[in-house]
């Protein structure tokens, strides 16, 4: 993690000494709390106690290294696809500044298609096998790692690039030399967010129908009410999602990326025409409807379960049912965005107060990072029934579950953000004696902003996705459960429905966190705001 | 569809080649064509006939290369059937009724449930025996299905506000944990996986209280039942033989099926225990005396009624028996 480094040098054996006691001591206290209070609720088959979990993976290991391969080869495959996606969308989105606002819309509104109308969909496109797992990590991934790199491709002194352009250099060496490097650090970022969202992004696409995998041994485990081997898979999936994010960290370090500059850039003019504002909007869903209708259409899918942009349009508007069709569908919308408002919210200032408070107390990362790697790896489907468990159906274990899979990527990109503070101004802070709660809020906070944006539009799908699945699995209201019911009595009409209008809140609500953004940054970060 | 459609020199081709192969194996003595039969679930001894019709030849020996689909959480079965993916799949009555209502093609062929596997399960110092003594309980169950427990009370006079449905996932942990008191479940995978893990429960079957809903039903589109009729009559051959065979011994089909899945996680005194519990619902007097999978003109009235108080209104040329007619005839 990137606030190791900050560590004094000296008498590192003797520190490693000191610090390895009490932390081993302090995971033996923590495992042997875990088996007791796993044993004394035994009978309400909630919670499996570490000997179980350990048992049940020495008795089936076969089993369970056999899944993981087959779900970890579908993750990696995804991890490459998804964050090449990403990180050329980025590069195009620099390259033509004029289609960032198309491109980041379209982009958004492909992360929001919930699975079950994607399930299906590439299920019968790959036939057998393990295409649309594959497919689902890519998916999970492109537009958390599309964020940051775009954010990193400006992360650039202007001086720079006046530098390259007084020497009648091309758009090109401008790219490479200048933004590419500037980039890295947030490459690292999206990639650490990627790799426990590309894992669950595999165990979620077994769930179309695999032969094979974690995602389908939690299925049976969780029906079979097998706690211990439901566990095990939960254990497996975060372990392999922890060493994948220290992995992707450690090779980060040893890219030996330059130290973070001080980054100036003249204010600019964040006020726009507003027809050129209507005109984007107008463009982005044109493009929209032809790429929706035209990818159904040059794909063949039978419109009985791929519903048209008309289709949708006859179902809400024209159709004999098109006025209680609609009270139902707005009336559920509602129901989920009085519960992911909140959610949100309660995930960004979590996660980036956390990331905060892990700059003044850097060594508690090492309990914090492993429990955010965790919840975030781990299917909703298996750690619902616990959080249910612990907070009940009511609104306040929605909000939970919301909160609980937007603060993890927030917190990562926040502490990224931190890190990328110019040692320059530190040093100043350093002279002058100053607290470190002072240099936070002066120093490292702004450099954290542009960041904490770009978090703050990443969630938004991820909001979306943890609150209708909360819906769907616990409080059977709003549009999850809607949708949920839609997809078991083939009422494909309702589904894409329902779709599109998410479709549309997610984008209306990006643009007012982007709307936001150019507010702050126009003051704090300038040089995200130049084109 | 693009990737599975079998193109006419796709079929001449493996014509061809079988045709040499049968001069090597004489058991190959027909020319194959593949069918793909999409499941509703992930392998289990749920479709344990299926996997002895594989395992034996009973396919094969009929003429048709089969491959076995799994299903899933995010599977339905419809889509891939209408796409034409799927030669034939695994459905419900109530999910097919749903499909035609939505203006999906289909038509039930065969009928592998008879006993529609839905049931209240409880557990024993609580129990719910009869569909009364559902008054004054929680019952956790998916939302989605609230229309069967709309007909339960219906066909049985049970007032359903009396009852408090709790939503919950397809799980026995809110039972167990005492979160509810009864699950709206199949007999046939929470039951048993209570009775694995030490936990006695009671199970009230819907289909001995009124509720009439053929249960795995093997669904084609018209297009199929008009153009692919050998196919479907070979694969409905196959399936009827293997049923008959795991009717004679379900314990062979259970294991069976984990040999055959040993990356499903599948456990043998399980899938035996699941075994047994759906001989009852698949089988009876009126498929001793006509065949596996057979439906009449009564038993298609019953689930028409049925159908209609799940409002999904339909009529009985909703199943076309002539393929059984064949394989049977």
């Amino acid at each position: 993690m990137t606030m190791g480094d900050a560590t004094a040098p000296e008498g590192p054996a003797a520190q490693a000494r000191a610090k390895l006691l009490p932390k081993g001591v302090g995971l033996l206290l923590a495992l042997a709390a875990w088996e007791a209070v796993a044993r004394i609720t035994a009978g309400g088959f909630v919670i499996a106690a570490p000997s179980e979990i350990a048992f049940y993976i020495g008795a089936n290991t076969g089993l369970l290294l056999r899944a993981l391969g087959t779900t970890l080869w579908s993750a990696a495959q995804g991890f490459v696809w998804g964050n090449l996606a990403g990180v050329l969308l980025a590069l195009v989105a620099v390259l033509a500044p004029r289609s960032e606002r198309l491109l980041s819309t379209l982009a958004l509104l492909i992360f929001c298609l919930p699975l079950v109308a994607t399930g299906p969909i590439l299920r019968v496109l790959y036939g057998p096998g393990t295409g649309p797992q594959v497919t689902l990590a890519a998916l999970a991934v492109y537009y958390t790692t599309f964020l940051p790199v775009l954010v990193g491709l400006r992360a650039a002194p202007r001086g720079w690039f006046d530098l390259v352009r007084s020497y009648g250099r091309s758009r090109w060496t401008e790219m490479f030399q200048v933004r590419l490097p500037a980039a890295l650090p947030y490459v690292v970022a999206g990639l650490q967010i990627a790799a426990p969202a590309a894992f669950l992004g595999a165990m979620v696409g077994e769930f179309t129908g695999a032969e094979r995998g974690l995602g389908v041994l939690t299925v049976r485990a969780l029906r079979a009410l097998d706690l211990p081997a439901t566990w095990s898979i939960a254990a497996i999936a975060a372990g392999v999602s922890m060493l994948a994010f220290a992995g992707v960290g450690a090779l980060g370090r040893r890219l030996d990326l330059a130290p973070p500059e001080v980054l100036l850039a003249p204010p600019t003019d964040t006020r726009r025409r507003a027809w050129s504002g209507i005109a984007e909007a107008l463009l982005a869903a044109a493009v929209t409807l032809t790429v929706w209708k035209g990818s159904m259409e040059l794909f063949a899918l039978p419109r009985f379960f791929a519903k048209r942009p008309e289709d949708v349009w006859a179902y809400l508007v024209t159709s004999p049912g098109a006025e209680a069709q609609r009270a139902r569908l707005f009336g559920a919308l509602g129901e989920t965005l009085a519960l992911a408002g909140p959610g949100y919210l309660a995930g960004l200032v979590l996660g980036a107060g956390l990331a905060m408070g892990l700059t003044l107390r850097p060594r508690l990362a090492g309990a914090v990072i492993p429990v955010s790697i965790a919840l975030r790896s781990i299917p909703i489907v298996a750690t619902a029934p616990l959080i249910v468990w612990a907070l009940g159906r009511g609104a306040t274990g929605t909000i939970a579950v919301v909160a609980t899979m937007i603060f993890f990527p927030t917190l990562i990109a926040c502490q990224h953000g931190l890190a990328r503070t110019p040692r320059a101004v530190l040093d100043l802070f350093d002279v002058y004696a100053t607290g470190s709660l002072r240099r936070l809020a002066s120093a490292q906070l702004p450099a954290m902003l542009p960041a904490f944006f770009a978090s703050a539009r990443m969630a938004i799908p991820a909001a979306i996705l943890a609150v209708t699945t909360a819906e769907w699995l616990a409080t059977g209201r709003g549009i999850g459960a809607l949708m949920a019911t839609v997809a078991s009595t083939s009422d494909y009409g309702m589904l894409w429905s329902a779709i599109a209008l998410i479709g549309l809140a997610a984008v209306l609500a990006h643009a007012l966190v982007v709307a936001l953004e150019r507010i702050v940054l126009s003051r704090t970060s300038a040089e995200q705001l130049a084109r | 569809m693009p990737v599975l459609a079998p193109s006419r020199r796709l079929f001449i081709g493996g014509s061809l080649a079988t045709a040499g192969a049968a001069l090597l194996s004489p058991r190959r003595a027909m020319a194959q064509s593949a069918a793909t039969l999409q499941l509703s679930w992930l392998h289990s001894v749920q479709f344990g006939g299926s996997y002895i019709a594989q395992s034996k030849g009973y396919w094969t020996d009929a003429g048709l290369d089969v491959s076995l689909l799994p299903g899933g959480p995010n599977a339905p079965v419809e889509p891939p059937v209408v796409a034409g993916t799927a030669l034939v799949g695994i459905s419900a009555a109530d999910y097919t009724a749903a499909a035609v209502n939505q203006g999906a093609p289909f038509k039930i062929i065969g009928v592998a449930m008879q006993k529609n596997p839905f049931a209240i399960a409880s557990l024993p110092d609580n129990p719910v025996n009869s569909p009364a003594d559902l008054v004054g309980k929680k019952i956790g169950m998916a939302l989605a299905n609230t229309p069967v427990l709309e007909a339960l009370c219906t066909v049985n006079d049970v007032d359903i506000s009396q009852i408090e449905v709790v939503p919950t996932q397809y799980d026995a942990a809110p039972l167990v944990q005492g979160q509810v008191d009864c699950l709206l479940c199949w007999a046939t995978d929470l039951p048993v996986a209570m009775e694995t893990q030490g936990v006695e429960s009671v199970t009230m079957l819907l289909a001995d209280h009124g509720y009439s809903v053929h249960s795995q039903t093997y669904i084609a589109t018209e297009d199929s039942l008009a153009n692919r009729r050998e196919d479907l009559v070979a694969l409905m051959t196959g399936e009827v033989r293997g049923w008959e065979d795991y009717q004679a011994d379900p314990a062979a089909a259970a294991a069976l099926t984990v040999e055959m899945f040993p990356d499903a996680g599948l456990d043998l005194p399980t899938q035996e225990l699941q075994a047994d519990r759906q001989v009852p619902l698949m089988f009876s007097d009126l498929t001793d005396a006509e065949g596996f999978g057979w439906f009449t003109d009564e038993t298609v009235a019953a689930n028409v009624e049925t159908l209609d108080l799940l409002g999904t209104p339909v009529s009985p040329d909703l199943w076309d028996r002539s393929i059984l007619e064949e394989v049977h005839g």
